[in-house]
């Protein structure tokens, strides 16, 4: 099992009480509360983190993007990938990922993966995502047309991977005289896809279909299990038997000295669970962006928002797990065990969470709970 | 005055139509906004006293099905024109309400014949100039109510409307509702640039009808297109929001056969 490193690269320098002013803390929060230099320091901080967890034992650094929302500064996962790509020289890079909807150019994307893939020497994991319904507002993108234009941008850049240029494109959402990027990655056929859901079935089925990593993201474990049996159930229809590598689960974990210092230092991750996961369900649902098949499955699911949960309840439900290496051992191999995946993705960084505080759960993560977990 | 209307379905570009329809007399179609069809209440029923009253389900909304290519307000008015014309309802009156408003004005624009008289009311299609038309798809349906009138008291119709709490279904048909108006509505958010130019094309007799205190589409917005169709009239209610067909029925039935007469 791989272990990914992720930080959303928050920008918590502000009193966090400002957020109850306003419906919700992405979207319609004012920007007047960034200061670009404070950012400036923040990325130079966020970067460094990234290069140690590659030094201390992570075999993969994740990265998203998120728009109008100070709980994500990444704006643009191909810029970040680019610097990791040329900063590190083993670990993979999971881009988790660009977001296909509301992109006007799927040609231009290929182009800037591949190019990434190229100057990484090929260890480009190119994610793909629909953008969670915010963005759909932030970039003024129809929520209606969400999923068919992730599935026909998704077509479009793995055609222009794969098939020899120049070739035409004639599609609904997008239209090109001549596809013949110069630059084409060095992973054949194409670097590895994953997606990321968090219950629409229309994803797992779509994941599955086409020998996808699915990335359960922050779900319930009971959940996660059944969104991965989805998965296996359409796969076997499909004659074939995916093996862990095809499963993925992202979680929230911190690392300190002993158990109580743990929980201590750990409660910087409330801030991540608190905010950024508030607002009217029309910035996250707005209308036409679920099926009715995916509003059902939300609503089935979920008994309560992650942001009503208290800090314990989050770690016994394992969205979080604090602890000693010994304590975040044990519980993560009980994820490995559970889920049977091939990559845990560790959001180690969360929030207010300081410099130091990373930086010693970073090392140990890297020096003893990783290495616990390959035995 | 009992409701007398009867329901149907017309087969419209391979696609099924649930459309009232009620009353005697010269043809009078009515597009309903963007909320969707409220069904046959008393203005209806007043105007189906002297007309013959046709109230579809746009293509998408309630029962009636949605053509794949029907994207656009643009397709809407075209989908339309076809539907008259199957209907034999060329030359018809017509009245358009808000989202409605802008689809009549669309279907005006794009062909001369199609009505004999148009009636807009709190319409949308016009970009206000100096304020904004509300965003409804980013609020939930109950602040949007809240905007819809000045003051709900004085709606007759207001408790049989909106007094019930919804069931899981009826639910779930306005989020298909919503759904459709976000289709054609996104983007530009309900207005076409094109729109004031072209409305210089229409002269048939047009009566725009306004609530003052529209809280939707501002007023500012009824004299863009009093100045946008040549020879137009314009009659602004006092003390009303979007709906002056629910919240000051009276007046606006006057108006409206008034007009139609």
């Amino acid at each position: 099992m791989d272990t990914y490193y992720f930080t959303e690269m928050p920008y918590a320098a502000f009193p966090e009480s400002e957020a109850d002013k306003f419906p919700s803390m992405r979207l319609t929060f004012p920007n007047t509360y960034f200061d670009p230099n404070t950012a400036h320091d923040l990325f130079k901080r966020y970067l460094d983190e990234f290069q140690f967890a590659e030094e201390t034992g992570f075999d993969g650094l994740m990265i998203n993007e998120h728009h109008n929302t100070p709980s994500c500064m990444d704006v643009e996962v191909n810029i970040t990938g680019g610097i990791l790509a040329r900063v590190t020289s083993t670990a993979k890079i999971l881009m988790l990922g660009n977001m296909l909807p509301t992109s006007d150019n799927p040609v231009r994307l290929a182009e800037e993966i591949a190019m990434l893939d190229v100057i990484s020497g090929g260890r480009i994991i190119s994610g793909f995502v629909r953008g969670i319904g915010v963005e759909s507002w932030a970039n003024n993108s129809n929520p209606v047309y969400n999923r068919e234009r992730f599935e026909e941008c998704h077509d479009l850049i793995i055609k222009t991977w794969t098939t020899p240029g120049p070739f035409r494109w004639e599609g609904k959402h997008y239209q090109y005289r001549a596809v013949n990027p110069w630059m084409l990655p060095i992973q054949q056929p194409h670097p590895p896809v994953w997606v990321p859901g968090t219950g629409s079935p229309e994803t797992v089925e779509w994941a599955a279909h086409n020998h996808y990593t699915y990335a359960a993201f922050l779900t319930e474990l009971t959940v996660a299990k059944e969104l991965f049996q989805n998965y296996r159930t359409i796969a076997a229809a499909d004659g074939w038997e995916p093996g862990p590598d095809k499963f993925a689960f992202m979680i929230c974990c911190h690392v300190n000295e002993t158990d109580e210092k743990a929980q201590e230092t750990g409660k910087a991750f409330m801030w991540r669970m608190g905010h950024p996961l508030r607002g009217p369900k029309e910035y996250f649902a707005p209308p036409g962006y679920f099926s009715q098949a995916g509003t059902a499955a939300n609503a089935r699911r979920r008994s309560r928002p992650l942001n009503a949960m208290s800090y314990q309840e989050l770690q016994d439900d394992y969205h979080l797990v604090v602890g000693s290496p010994e304590t975040v051992t044990k519980k993560l191999r009980h994820i490995k065990d559970e889920l049977g995946i091939g990559a845990l993705l560790l959001e180690a960084q969360g929030g207010p969470m300081s410099h130091e505080d990373t930086m010693r759960s970073l090392k140990l993560l890297g020096t003893e709970v990783i290495p616990a977990l390959r035995d | 005055m009992a409701a007398t209307f009867t329901e149907e379905f017309v087969e419209v570009a391979g696609s099924k139509i649930h459309v009232m329809k009620g009353g005697s007399g010269d043809p009078l179609l009515v597009l309903h906004g963007a909320g969707g069809n409220p069904g046959w209440i008393r203005y209806a029923q007043a105007l189906a006293d002297k007309y013959t009253v046709y109230i579809p389900s746009h293509p998408g909304y309630g029962q009636s099905e949605r053509p794949d290519w029907l994207e656009t307000m643009n397709d809407m008015a075209c989908f339309y024109t076809w539907f008259m014309e199957k209907q034999g309802l060329d030359g018809a009156r017509a009245i358009g309400f808000s989202m409605g408003g802008w689809l009549a004005a669309e279907i005006a624009v794009a062909c001369q014949h199609s009505f004999s008289k148009l009636m807009l009311v709190d319409a949308a299609g016009i970009k206000p100039e100096t304020g904004e038309i509300t965003d409804i798809f980013i609020i939930s349906p109950a602040q949007i109510q809240e905007l819809l009138f000045y003051d709900p008291k004085q709606a007759p119709e207001y408790e049989q409307l909106y007094g019930q709490e919804q069931t899981p279904e009826q639910q779930q048909a306005a989020e298909l509702n919503r759904e459709m108006a976000v289709r054609i509505c996104w983007k530009p958010y309900m207005h076409d640039r094109r729109l004031p130019a072209l409305l210089g094309r229409v002269t048939i007799p047009t009566q725009i009808v306004w609530g003052r205190q529209d809280q939707l589409v501002p007023v500012e917005c009824a004299e863009l297109f009093k100045n946008a169709i040549p020879g137009s009239k314009l009659s602004i209610i006092d003390n009303c929001g979007h709906l002056p067909q629910i919240e000051k029925p009276d007046e606006f039935i006057k108006i409206a056969l008034d007009f139609m007469a």
